[in-house]
């Protein structure tokens, strides 16, 4: 009897289990950390524009400027609003450091005219009142998550490997994520996302992408947020790499004289 | 009214002409309209404002100018301009030159390090920030070296901070022995002369681990001292009447402040020493009604984000060193302050709380308001400013001067 059983799990194992593993090149985990550590040249400058759209279908939208350098142990990112008229002048610097620890952030408002800082720790907050959080601007850290291949699919004729992702944080702001990650670009095209009580919130897709000096650039894409009925529309313009963005970008300095 | 369509002209003209020269115009246009809550509904303020900023930015020289007008039924337009300077741009140093704000310090709704823009407190602490401090004729010079920041600072000549008038609701309740007395202004203003100018350094730290700000300046106390002097009849040496004597004392301010995050805290400090500071004492007769003495005054504070709203308070504490029992302030002044903000739709509507509590008297200014952006520029806002206490304390002497109040503001 018990060489029976052992006999059928072999089979079984023979047929569906290995065969699954043997499909896939890679581990889902190498396939997100391919996508985390995708080039993205020394550093980068951009202009970016938010439409964030009701169920209405009233528009508001957000201009900004920004500039990102990587220092090695450190990217530094610092934003420059340019619209609405109430937040012009207003600028925004994050520093993300890649031992994991919490980032260093600070904001300038021009009516108090001093830099301060802010919690690093907010990064559930809804960025500017769009439908991506501040985590969603970022990269999160693969091992943060445990990350399994569910399939491969092709998404608008582009071969992509679907992961789903589980944090490893039980108190995170997502129970669940499920990426596509095109092949060989290692961007993500899409990205469900399932809110804390495991129900369906929002999904991001990527809408435009373009190889720009030699990275593969995202330069349109679209949050659309199914529970609160509101999507955004992101669009990066005039998108330059390694440009030789200054170190003395990223201070008060800056931040305080704006653009 | 004339005037004032005088001043819509020459905006419109200069707004014309500033474009073709890259310069940025931008500002608001605001209503502010409040009331008292006991005075019989009497109007707090009914207040039209228009706030123009002409900004030119270049990689050598920059130019800012923020003329202001407020508009006030049955009064004449209040025209002033609140800042104007020149900025010079070079490696390491910029170079600002001509009226402007200078904010030092990081403490919120406390004024600790941040002692250069002189305030205006004609009503309380009402105003918003940014018009509750006058722009300084001054010299800056900062030098930058990798996140530190080092700032010079020359004020030619000195501007007081503007205080009620004795008829308003928010003039401050002064010793009961000034009723009666005469004011005498001969020293109230100091000379336009070299030997009276300001000079203030600040090192500051923009790092990882903590904002640093180190500061030292020497200054004029922006507030006079009332000095209180005895007419004796020489005959009977008899009191024959009392003359207040306001002056403005020169002030050495020693101080520092930080800031740092922990376990998603932001935690902030300031303190400072004051020398030369004046304080009135309770006996008329005694050496002009003050004593001099040093003073210190500091503060710790967090701020926390709780379910999505910004949770903060501060402790702060005054101490006269060498205090006497005839100093009519106490040895130690105690006050707290408390924040909450929220913001809910998308950041179109936010609702705040602040309020300040002084342990000592035991009363308490708080203000809720609530702001809602209408459309991307526009804006909303309703508010209350509710004092609480039984009319002694620095919060409680306004406790009859409740006040809701609505602005309507467009930014452009």
């Amino acid at each position: 009897m018990k060489t029976t059983k052992l006999f059928f799990t072999a089979l079984f194992s023979l047929l569906f289990i290995i065969p699954a593993m043997a499909q896939y090149d890679m581990t889902a985990l190498e396939v997100v950390e391919a996508a985390y550590n995708r080039p993205t040249g020394e550093d980068m400058t951009a202009d970016l524009e938010m439409v964030l759209i009701n169920r209405q279908g009233d528009q508001r939208v957000r201009e900004i400027k920004q500039y990102g350098k990587d220092f090695g142990d450190v990217e530094k990112t610092i934003m420059f609003f340019l619209t609405p008229a109430d937040v012009r002048n207003t600028s925004f610097m994050n520093w993300s450091y890649a031992d994991g620890r919490d980032d260093d952030q600070w904001i300038y408002l021009p009516a108090l005219k001093r830099v301060r800082r802010i919690s690093g720790d907010s990064k559930s907050d809804y960025f500017m009142g769009s439908d991506f959080t501040y985590d969603d601007l970022g990269d999160r850290h693969p091992h943060d998550d445990e990350h399994t291949i569910l399939r491969m699919e092709e998404i608008d004729g582009v071969e992509s490997y679907v992961i789903e992702s589980i944090p490893k944080d039980k108190n995170y702001m997502y129970s669940r994520t499920v990426t596509w990650i095109a092949k060989d670009k290692w961007i993500a095209l899409k990205r469900e996302f399932h809110d804390d009580r495991g129900e369906y919130l929002k999904t991001l897709r990527v809408k435009k992408y373009n190889e720009i000096q030699g990275y593969w650039t995202v330069l349109h894409s679209e949050m659309e947020n199914e529970q609160r009925q509101h999507r955004t529309v992101m669009q990066f313009k005039n998108v330059e790499y390694d440009t030789g963005v200054s170190d003395n970008m990223f201070t008060e300095r800056i931040m305080t004289r704006g653009l | 009214m004339k005037r004032f369509l005088l001043a819509i002209i020459v905006i419109g003209v200069l707004g014309q002409g500033v474009f073709a020269q890259g310069i940025s115009l931008y500002g608001y246009g605001r209503t502010y309209w409040g009331g008292f809550v006991q005075h019989d509904g009497e109007y707090s303020i009914l207040q039209n404002t228009l706030d123009l900023r002409f900004d030119h930015r270049g990689m050598r020289a920059s130019f800012y100018a923020n003329p202001v007008v407020y508009h006030y039924p049955d009064q004449d337009l209040d025209i002033l301009l609140r800042q104007a300077y020149l900025d010079l741009h070079f490696d390491s140093i910029d170079i600002r030159v001509g009226k402007q704000q200078i904010i030092w310090g990081k403490a919120d709704g406390v004024f600790i390090t941040d002692i250069l823009s002189p305030k205006d407190l004609r009503e309380f602490l009402l105003p918003d920030f940014e018009e509750i401090r006058f722009g300084i004729n001054a010299l800056k010079m900062s030098y930058y070296r990798g996140n530190s920041t080092y700032e010079f600072v020359w004020m030619p000549v000195f501007q007081k901070g503007m205080l009620p008038s004795d008829t308003s609701r928010w003039a401050p309740r002064k010793p009961g022995f000034f009723a009666g007395a005469e004011y005498d202004y001969s020293n109230a203003e100091v000379e336009k002369k070299f030997e009276n100018s300001q000079f203030a350094f600040r090192y500051s730290l923009l790092a990882s681990a903590a904002d640093i700000e180190l500061v030292a300046a020497y200054v004029w106390d922006e507030l006079p001292t009332n000095h209180v002097y005895r007419t004796i009849d020489p005959e009977t040496n008899q009191i024959t009447g009392l003359t207040v004597r306001p002056e403005h004392h020169r002030l050495g301010v020693f101080g520092g402040s930080f800031s740092t995050t922990k376990g998603g805290f932001v935690i902030r400090g300031e303190g400072a020493y004051y020398t030369g500071k004046h304080f009135n004492t309770t006996e008329p007769a005694h050496i002009g009604g003050t004593v001099r003495r040093d003073y210190l005054h500091y503060l710790a504070g967090a701020e926390y984000i709780l379910w999505g709203a910004t949770v903060g308070g501060q402790l702060i504490q005054e101490t006269i060193l060498n205090h006497d029992d005839y100093i009519m302030q106490g040895r130690f002044r105690n006050t707290a302050t408390f924040l909450i903000s929220k913001n809910y739709r998308r950041e179109t509507i936010n609702i705040e709380l602040f309020s300040y509590y002084g342990f000592d008297d035991k009363d308490a200014l708080i203000r809720p308001k609530i702001t809602y952006d209408f459309a991307d520029g526009f804006e909303i806002l309703a508010g209350a400013n509710i004092f609480l206490g039984n009319g002694t304390g620095y919060f409680g002497q306004f406790e009859k001067n409740d006040m809701i109040y609505a602005k309507v503001k467009y930014n452009f």
